[in-house]
């Protein structure tokens, strides 16, 4: 998937990620790598920028620990993160519905 | 000789940053950490340390455009630092001058003759000055926190330099009509104690080093990395 396609997205990737745990920079890069099978094809020094905006947000919390003798920034989810994944999830249900009714097996575009 | 490759990257990335020196650190530090991580995966997929090294630093993006978004994100944490000590400092600063005037020289009223209205209008603006400043900033610090993730980040980061560079210069404005308007009226008054007169050059040297920052906060929103 193109770089371009997945930057307005980048944000609720990362809060999904992060759902229900605690993980350094590149354990989120490999869980979103994961998570679509490879597919995700970003430059991997995106992702801090993006971490430190949602940090900005409020939306994540980082503490920096030493793990195996180098030093670590873990990140994880606030409560407002939380809520703002629920949002993104909820707004990502009603988008691919919708667009699937149009584009999807059923629609009069897909019989034309 | 492998490790050159990741050295060179976080370098080359790290000489085209600026920003409080701690951040910058801690994005270097990071992004090593990720750079290392991604070697050792890939040398773990069985390629050779330096073949490893060259995807990791191919995966981590081009230099110039990794730089140019943790600059971005650099600029707003530089600005927002600015913003809290402009907040914070500017009413403190202005109500501790106060209190020292009424404690060492007294009311303006007690100068013998009331000052003319002209005097009284540009004290009030000057007193005024301050905490508009200040509230602005704190306006601005809370637009910045709720536009964190819809609104560009450099487009926040020369708002807020802007912000802090207006807030500074009113500020500075108010506090140069005060003196002049002083010097004017009665010009024995700007050294008619010495204990005001030391607080008013601490004054000043607060201002001139909130202008330094709110001047970097630009500097730092507008580089070409």
């Amino acid at each position: 998937m193109k770089p371009d396609a997945l930057r307005g997205h980048l944000d609720a990737l990362l809060l999904a990620t992060l759902d229900g745990r605690q993980l350094h920079g590149y354990a989120i890069i490999e869980a979103l790598q994961q998570g679509s099978g490879g597919a995700l094809d970003l430059p991997t020094g995106t992702v801090y920028p993006a971490l430190r905006r949602l940090e900005r947000a409020g939306h994540v919390a980082s503490d920096w620990s030493t793990v195996g003798g180098r030093k670590r920034r873990t990140y994880r989810l606030t409560p407002t993160g939380q809520k703002a994944l629920h949002a993104e999830r909820t707004a990502w249900r009603e988008f691919t519905t919708v667009i699937d009714g149009v584009l999807g097996g059923g629609g009069k575009w897909a019989q034309t | 000789m492998g490790a050159d490759l990741i050295d060179g990257y976080v370098a080359d990335l790290g000489s085209r940053l600026q920003g409080s020196r701690k951040q910058v650190r801690d994005l270097l530090t990071e992004t090593r950490d990720s750079l290392t991580d991604a070697t050792e995966a890939h040398v773990g997929r069985g390629l050779t340390e330096r073949e490893a090294q060259e995807r990791a630093v191919d995966e981590f993006g081009p230099v110039r455009e990794i730089a140019n978004a943790y600059q971005a994100e650099l600029a707003v944490s530089y600005g927002t630092r600015t913003l809290i000590w402009l907040a914070v400092v500017l009413p403190l600063m202005h109500m501790a001058w106060e209190y020292g005037r009424m404690l060492l020289i007294g009311p303006w009223q007690d100068f013998g003759t009331a000052p003319p209205s002209w005097y009284l209008f540009v004290a009030k603006a000057n007193d005024l000055t301050s905490g508009i400043a200040s509230g602005v900033a704190l306006v601005a610090l809370v637009l910045g926190r709720l536009l964190a993730r819809r609104c560009d980040a450099k487009l926040l980061a020369r708002l807020g330099a802007t912000v802090a560079l207006a807030a500074v210069g009113a500020v500075l404005l108010g506090n140069l009509s005060i003196i002049a308007a002083t010097a004017h009226l009665d010009p024995a008054r700007l050294v008619q104690s010495l204990p005001m007169t030391f607080a008013s050059a601490v004054t000043w040297i607060v201002i001139v080093r909130l202008g330094l920052l709110a001047r970097r906060c630009l500097s730092c929103a507008t580089i070409v990395v």
